[in-house]
């Protein structure tokens, strides 16, 4: 569980999130949606422990991220939207060496099981430096899911990727008891594997929602997404 | 048309500009530097023809020294634009066929370095006129100018067999710079012109026999070196991977025998060869420790500074991944230092080469000098890095490093040198100098732990 409170983010003179309070919930797949700039990445990037923030607190797990940062590091996946890795190793390299930092038991084992899964274990000898963005996308993704953590955060996660592996990835994202929250501009993905969707607009959140209920009044995730849009650019 | 040429002559001067934009105060004092050394150059030469002295240069050793300069930069050039190019990489696996691609490539190496020859050459003459000296020689700037081309040319192809799985490709190569030590003249490098535009051009047609393959083959065959390691060596495993496949070993081996063996020559020779005869006694005792010391600075920079900075700056667009991962930051720069050991091994040729003109007796000194610089080049580099991680790799930075550096040792070899002569505890003294030094190296490591860590506000 991820619990945000009165979050705010300025880079310079612009407010990437202002005052934004929400929680993440066990067990659930919340999408974050908004358009560019909006402060989706910002967000995760924050919830993970890579960027600081002006003010505000962000727990996981009940372990403060600016507090306890190991600990709450410890609990998290991240995929970041654009995951640069070290050119110069291969693909098997760079996974051994991340679950070495995180030392993971049975390394081997859930590595082979994972890169099967998603169809990049003939590449894992290949230079990093080598890869394609859904190669790229398909190492960063290994890395984020190996140590089983409690909450996962994936920004953009099928952004890059063959059908074949958006589909094995979207049903891994269905299938799993975590917590799951994924940015993303993607409306297909939101309706096919997310339980509630927030919408930020200009750093803030503008509504959150069940998926199903959305739907339901909308009938698709597109249209309430630029109706619920409209409706606040008016207000 | 000539797509990736104009690819890359736009990213060099986009880097450029925006760089100059970033901190225009460092580049305006760069460039000033840079027409400074180009007016020292001048000012050299004007000195060396019209007082006596006992430097006896001639226009073949100018040529053949600004020959090889273009010869290692065009080769560089070509490694980091097609061997090396992140942009190019996945291209140049495939099997497409890429004699376009490299043929623009050798295109954009071309131009570039033919654009700073003459902004160099140029401002190099005008400095020249300004001292009265005569510069109008069309014939000889022209051999010049053909000389660069053939430099170019075969600086390329030097790039692109050695990185190949047929290294025998290098053979003209080869045979054309034993050509050239042999006659010694300029003329002859010119007339081999055709030959380095052939063998280029061959070399081109045969580049879809790519490094990558090799590096990929050698990749499956290093795959049961693969495992999980505690912390730290894995930090220090995949920070000397990096350097060993970035083949920056053995350019930190030939360096360090390079330093020791000019640094070395100079300490015996170096006065004679600078000095006017009638001025020796002034100066002699002063220059041979000097060279020695210019020789361990160069070691030091380029065997400490630059790869301590890089440990950190290099993390520019990966820094998410030791962000997000749940270790400490001592580990974490612990693991980076460690990396620094290997470095240092690559400064053994120094000492190897240095001891023969210096002798036994002197060589316990120099070693020392050169642990305690190559410390102090760490304790300064790690802190730097480590505030600018993130941000991309800066030869600025590396400059005024190396500046600070020079500074600190300069005072305190001074110093050293005073309290060691004829000490009867030398020894100890050494000791415990490193000692302390390695304490602040130590605080060092902790401080820049610190400096690491993401600010909260202190509500968070």
């Amino acid at each position: 569980m991820i619990t945000v409170k009165n979050l705010v983010k300025r880079y310079g003179k612009i407010t990437a999130l202002d005052d934004v309070s929400l929680n993440f919930d066990n067990s659930k797949v919340t999408a974050i949606m908004g358009e560019n700039g909006a402060g989706k990445s910002t967000l995760l990037k924050i919830c993970a422990g890579i960027l600081p923030f002006d003010s505000g607190s962000v727990t996981v797990e009940d372990f403060s991220i600016a507090k306890n940062p190991i600990k709450a590091r410890e609990q998290i996946g991240y995929l970041p939207e654009m995951p640069e890795m070290y050119n110069q190793i291969t693909g098997r390299e760079f996974l051994f060496y991340i679950a070495s930092l995180r030392k993971l038991k049975n390394a081997e084992k859930k590595i082979n099981q994972i890169t099967n899964t998603i169809g990049i274990n003939n590449f894992l000898d290949y230079e990093i430096g080598t890869y394609s963005k859904g190669m790229k996308q398909k190492i960063s993704i290994t890395t984020s899911i190996m140590h089983n953590p409690k909450n996962l955060l994936l920004d953009e996660p099928v952004y890059g990727l063959d059908p074949l592996t958006s589909r094995k990835i979207q049903d891994f994202i269905k299938s799993k008891k975590q917590t799951t929250v994924i940015a993303t501009h993607s409306t297909q993905l939101v309706e096919s594997v997310a339980d509630y969707v927030y919408i930020i607009m200009h750093g803030r959140i503008i509504i959150y929602e069940d998926v199903s209920k959305l739907i339901k009044e909308y009938g698709n995730i597109e249209d309430a997404y630029f109706h619920i849009k409209d409706e606040k650019e008016n207000v | 048309m000539f797509d990736t040429t104009k690819i890359i002559l736009k990213n060099n001067s986009r880097d450029i500009f925006s760089k100059i934009k970033e901190s225009p105060i460092l580049y305006g004092f760069f460039s000033f530097l840079m027409i400074i050394s180009i007016l020292v150059f001048a000012f050299l030469t004007y000195f060396i023809l019209t007082f006596e002295t006992k430097i006896n240069i001639k226009i073949e050793d100018v040529f053949f020294m600004v020959v090889f300069s273009f010869f290692v930069k065009s080769a560089y050039d070509f490694y980091r634009y097609y061997i090396n190019s992140q942009e190019l990489k996945y291209a140049l696996s495939t099997h497409i066929d890429q004699k376009k691609t490299v043929s623009e490539v050798f295109l954009s190496v071309f131009t570039t370095n033919l654009f700073v020859w003459f902004v160099f050459s140029i401002l190099y003459l005008v400095f020249l006129s300004a001292f009265k000296i005569d510069v109008y020689d069309p014939v000889l700037y022209l051999i010049f100018n053909l000389g660069i081309i053939v430099s170019i040319c075969l600086g390329c192809t030097i790039s692109i067999n050695f990185f190949s799985p047929k290294r025998i490709r290098l053979i003209p190569t080869i045979i054309l710079i034993l050509f050239y030590l042999i006659t010694r003249d300029p003329l002859y490098v010119v007339l081999t012109l055709p030959v380095a535009i052939l063998h280029i051009i061959w070399s081109i047609k045969n580049s879809i026999n790519s490094y990558q393959y090799i590096r990929r083959k050698e990749r499956t065959r290093d795959r049961n070196q693969i495992k999980i390691r505690s912390r730290i060596k894995a930090i220090f495993n995949r920070e000397i991977t990096i350097l060993w496949r970035d083949r920056l070993i053995f350019s930190f081996i030939f360096t360090s025998a390079g330093a020791g063996f000019g640094s070395g020559y100079l300490y015996l020779y170096g006065d004679e060869i600078f000095i006017p005869e009638s001025l020796q006694n002034f100066y002699g005792d002063f220059l041979p420790s000097l060279f020695i010391f210019m020789g361990v600075m160069i070691v030091v920079t380029y065997t400490s500074v630059f790869p301590a900075l890089n440990l950190f700056l290099n993390e520019e667009k990966t820094l998410w991944i030791i962000r997000h991962i749940p270790i400490k930051n001592d580990t974490l720069i612990y693991g980076k230092t460690s990396a620094l050991i290997l470095c240092f091994i690559t400064s053994i040729p120094f000492i190897a080469y240095i001891s023969i003109f210096i002798g036994i007796e002197h060589i316990f000194f120099v070693i020392w000098f050169l642990i305690f610089s190559y410390i102090a080049g760490a304790i300064i580099s790690i802190p730097l890095g480590v505030k600018y991680v993130g941000k991309k790799s800066d030869i600025m930075l590396l400059y005024s490093v190396t500046m600070i550096l020079f500074v600190v040792l300069g005072i305190f070899s001074t110093i050293s040198t005073m309290i060691l002569q004829n000490n009867p505890y030398a020894l100890p003294i050494m000791l415990f100098i490193i000692f302390v030094e390695l304490f602040v190296l130590f605080i060092c490591l902790k401080i820049s732990s610190k400096m690491l860590e993401l600010k909260y506000p202190s509500t968070a």
